[in-house]
């Protein structure tokens, strides 16, 4: 008797556990926002892309180390949204051996931006950089609870 | 005595220790100069090249503040000019293991040091670059010598390549350098035969007959800072 009922409690723990799980795995929470970021386009004085080429970001408050890094899209282009620090920001755009800065200020009235340019004759790159918003301009803040098909039957 | 002998090594490269309040200024013709061109990093017309020596004279150094940024936008840099007394007239074959030559180091006002303005001038010899070397191709072996006389002003903004640079501090010393790209002058086979680059290199070909060959560096585009650019003019 004894046996059964330690078997039985056993049993109903782990099927509790595995309530339990299957209640976390379908409650799933995502949280959207709009946001604005910094988009960097990078191409050749031909109007090529520069594709596929590294990005590295510094922030103002610590210029001597990077803040981020990623890579450019097929079309040359690199977005990041940056965190609150004012001031100016630094990309580095590197590929074969060569690289391009820019500086975009942050803060004030306005972003400040400043296209850099390779000075080669006949080897240019251009970075332009702006300042653009992700979904648009806004707060607004999304919340979509999905608590998957158990609860959505109950 | 191996304490001796470290106590000596660390002498012989304090004078360009990377010291608080200082900044230290190195030439570079990269892993082309050291190593050459070798496969896959041929010359745009097939050749493999070995240097002996790559001989280059450095003047008119000014480590600069700029703010804004200079771009390397024309010649003309304005902002807090750091001069550095030269010639320097360096082999960039015999560099270290970083490819890099160190030519001096100056004491330096904290800031980050973002732009920087040189020019390859002639030295006593008459020339501001010298190569010697051999090159191959097909079985065939060549000894060569090609030489400009050419002074070649660049000004460049930052620094650019693994680490950011130039920067500073009451308790740190920073590094800038002058680069040499050499595949500008040579070509390189493993990149496309209409890569800008290769349209504008000279290629080995036209010195196939081996000896000593002048050349001009004017719209060649040598000179860089790790892998940004500079404003090349001739004067």
């Amino acid at each position: 008797m004894f046996r059964h009922s330690r078997l039985m409690g056993i049993i109903l723990f782990m099927a509790g556990l595995v309530a339990g799980q299957s209640v976390c795995a379908h409650a799933a929470l995502i949280v959207a926002e709009t946001a604005q970021a910094i988009r960097l386009h990078a191409q050749y004085d031909t109007g090529a892309p520069m594709s596929h080429a590294q990005v590295i970001i510094y922030a103002p408050d610590n210029p001597a180390s990077p803040w981020g890094q990623g890579v450019t899209d097929r079309a040359g282009r690199f977005e990041f949204i940056p965190d609150a620090t004012e001031g100016r920001w630094s990309l580095q755009v590197r590929q074969a051996g060569h690289g391009v800065m820019a500086h975009v200020q942050i803060g004030g009235v306005a972003p400040v931006v400043i296209t850099a340019t390779g000075a080669h004759e006949w080897l240019q790159r251009l970075v332009m950089v702006a300042l653009v918003a992700w979904g648009g301009l806004g707060t607004a803040l999304f919340v979509l609870r999905n608590r998957g098909r158990r609860d959505a039957s109950a | 005595m191996p304490r001796f002998l470290l106590l000596c090594a660390a002498l012989s490269f304090a004078p360009f220790a990377l010291q608080a309040g200082s900044l230290t200024l190195f030439a570079s013709g990269e892993d082309l100069a050291t190593e050459g061109f070798s496969a896959p990093k041929l010359t745009k017309d097939g050749w493999a090249l070995e240097f002996s020596r790559i001989m280059a004279t450095f003047d008119q150094i000014t480590a600069w503040q700029t703010d804004p940024p200079f771009m390397a936008e024309s010649a003309e840099i304005a902002g807090a000019a750091l001069p550095i007394s030269g010639p320097f007239t360096v082999d960039l074959v015999t560099a270290a293991e970083d490819d890099r030559v160190a030519l001096t180091t100056v004491d330096a006002t904290p800031g980050h040091y973002n732009a920087l303005s040189w020019a390859l001038v002639p030295g006593a010899d008459g020339f501001s670059l010298v190569l010697t070397g051999i090159a191959r191709k097909d079985g065939q072996e060549v000894a060569f010598t090609l030489r400009a006389a050419d002074s070649v002003l660049h000004a460049c903004g930052e620094y650019l390549g693994d680490m950011r640079k130039g920067f500073v501090t009451e308790t740190a010393g920073a590094d800038l350098e002058m680069t040499l790209h050499l595949d500008h002058l040579f070509g390189r086979a493993d990149k496309p035969s209409d890569d800008e680059m290769n349209l504008g290199a000279l290629g080995f070909d036209g010195f196939a007959t081996g000896g000593v060959h002048d050349i001009t560096l004017k719209g060649l585009h040598l000179g860089h800072v790790g892998e940004g650019h500079c404003h090349v003019s001739t004067f």
